[in-house]
């Protein structure tokens, strides 16, 4: 019986410290991706944001403009949510988090008057699982894996999206993703990419310089901006998403290396108390055998 | 020598250029147009071509090349470009662009010219051929 005790107490020893190896080498890999993610993201977040603020300050200081874009449409009947998510699990909550968001947001506008159902894009794997075995309707997805976007790669996903827009079919674009805070914090990010929504020049009486020369015209510059503007958005947020991915990987194979740590320790405690119990126990059972034989 | 002015190039990727230029050269839509400092304030969009920049102190002659695709152009007292994609000669690969060049040929010609996908593979097409062009010519100015 005391054999057998041991026994397990040492297979389950051998096989939690090889998951623990595993857990290991995957946070070894993850931290270098991660390494290689965040050196991108810090790159490109900076030449995005020059991008924004110059798509913001052509319209700021465009003299007038169309507000089919920037206007809020008095009643919005047809969202589409933009959902990114990794391509794969074991990351902690990166992915469910992304996913809880989502139905939150979609439950929170769901019951308004003239509602009908949100379009979804799902960029990676595990939301588009999620959203279809849920019969979501889903528009379009995105699935390379998130360590090679390219921006060419993503404006082929977001142009039918401006399109719908353009035409009506949808009044709100919102994108949902994994914000990227540090290492160790990663948040659930909810922006509205259209309407478009921009800080206005503070007073009208300041005398900004107005830009003079539009080519081919302004309407064409503006048609083109926006849909470059939601492009480079969710370049962006799939940059940050994959970068906050691996951060949260990191860390939660981090935190199964030390959970397994601590059941090593205490199953190898188990283990000594089960072995000294078994010798204790041998020890009595001769003493007394010798005890009888006098 | 003439008046420059501080110039900046950018993509989605990288700053690819920045600097004091004399001159810049781009193509609209209306086609190829030069920059030089105190321009009127514009805001262009931009075809995929050639970029052309007479760096400060510069020569006419001695001009760099690079292609960029399709994007705009903000003139203010700077000026800035932003584009979807940059090269420089040195960073295409010829071979690459080549084959791009006669797929999007081939492709052509078994398509009939009204259909959706004809558009895109003659900016498929054009793109090959400025890449050509430009690897073609930073080769001759060196």
């Amino acid at each position: 019986m005391a054999a057998g005790n041991l026994r397990d107490i040492k297979r389950r020893i051998k096989s939690i410290d090889s998951t623990a190896h595993i857990t290991n080498a995957m946070k070894l890999v993850s931290s270098a991706k991660l390494r290689r993610a965040k050196a991108t993201y810090e790159k490109v977040d900076k030449y995005l944001y020059l991008i924004q603020q110059s798509i913001e300050d052509v319209f700021k200081k465009a003299s007038d403009i169309p507000d089919e874009y920037t206007k809020v449409k008095a009643h919005v009947n047809r969202t589409c949510y933009i959902i990114i998510t990794g391509n794969r699990g074991l990351c902690g909550g990166f992915n469910s988090s992304v996913i809880r968001r989502a139905l939150y947001e979609m439950q929170k506008e769901a019951h308004e008057e003239d509602r009908e159902d949100p379009v979804l894009v799902t960029i990676g794997l595990k939301g588009k699982e999620f959203f279809s075995k849920r019969g979501y309707d889903i528009e379009s997805e995105y699935l390379s894996p998130p360590e090679d976007i390219s921006f060419v790669g993503t404006q082929a996903g977001s142009k039918p999206i401006v399109d719908m827009y353009r035409e009506d079919k949808i009044d709100k674009i919102v994108l949902i993703y994994n914000r990227y805070v540090d290492s160790f914090r990663q948040e659930v990010s909810v922006k509205t990419l259209l309407p478009f929504v921009y800080a206005q020049a503070e007073s009208e009486t300041k005398t900004e310089r107005k830009y003079i020369e539009y080519e081919p015209s302004m309407e064409e510059v503006l048609n083109y901006l926006i849909p470059k503007y939601v492009e480079v958005m969710i370049y962006g947020a799939m940059i940050e998403s994959a970068t906050s991915e691996h951060a949260a990987r990191r860390m939660a194979m981090e935190n199964a290396s030390e959970s397994a740590k601590d059941m090593i320790a205490q199953l190898n405690l188990s283990f000594n108390q089960a072995r000294q119990a078994a010798i204790t126990n041998e020890i009595s059972e001769v003493v007394r055998g010798s005890e009888a034989l006098k | 020598m003439s008046k420059s002015f501080r110039l900046e190039v950018i993509t989605p990727e990288r700053l690819f250029y920045s600097g004091q230029a004399e001159l810049v050269i781009v193509k609209t839509d209306s086609g190829e147009e030069g920059y030089m400092a105190d321009h009127t304030w514009a805001v262009k969009l931009l075809q995929p071509g050639q970029l052309r920049i007479q760096e400060e102190g510069a020569d006419r002659k001695n001009m760099k090349y690079a292609a960029i695709s399709e994007g705009y152009i903000v003139v203010e007292d700077s000026i800035m470009i932003f584009t979807d994609a940059a090269e420089w000669p040195e960073e295409i690969d010829l071979a690459r662009a080549e084959r791009a060049k006669m797929r999007a040929e081939s492709m052509l010609q078994q398509i009939r010219p009204d259909d959706s996908e004809h558009a895109k593979l003659e900016v498929a097409l054009h793109r090959a051929i400025n890449r050509i062009r430009v690897k073609g010519g930073g080769n001759h100015l060196k």
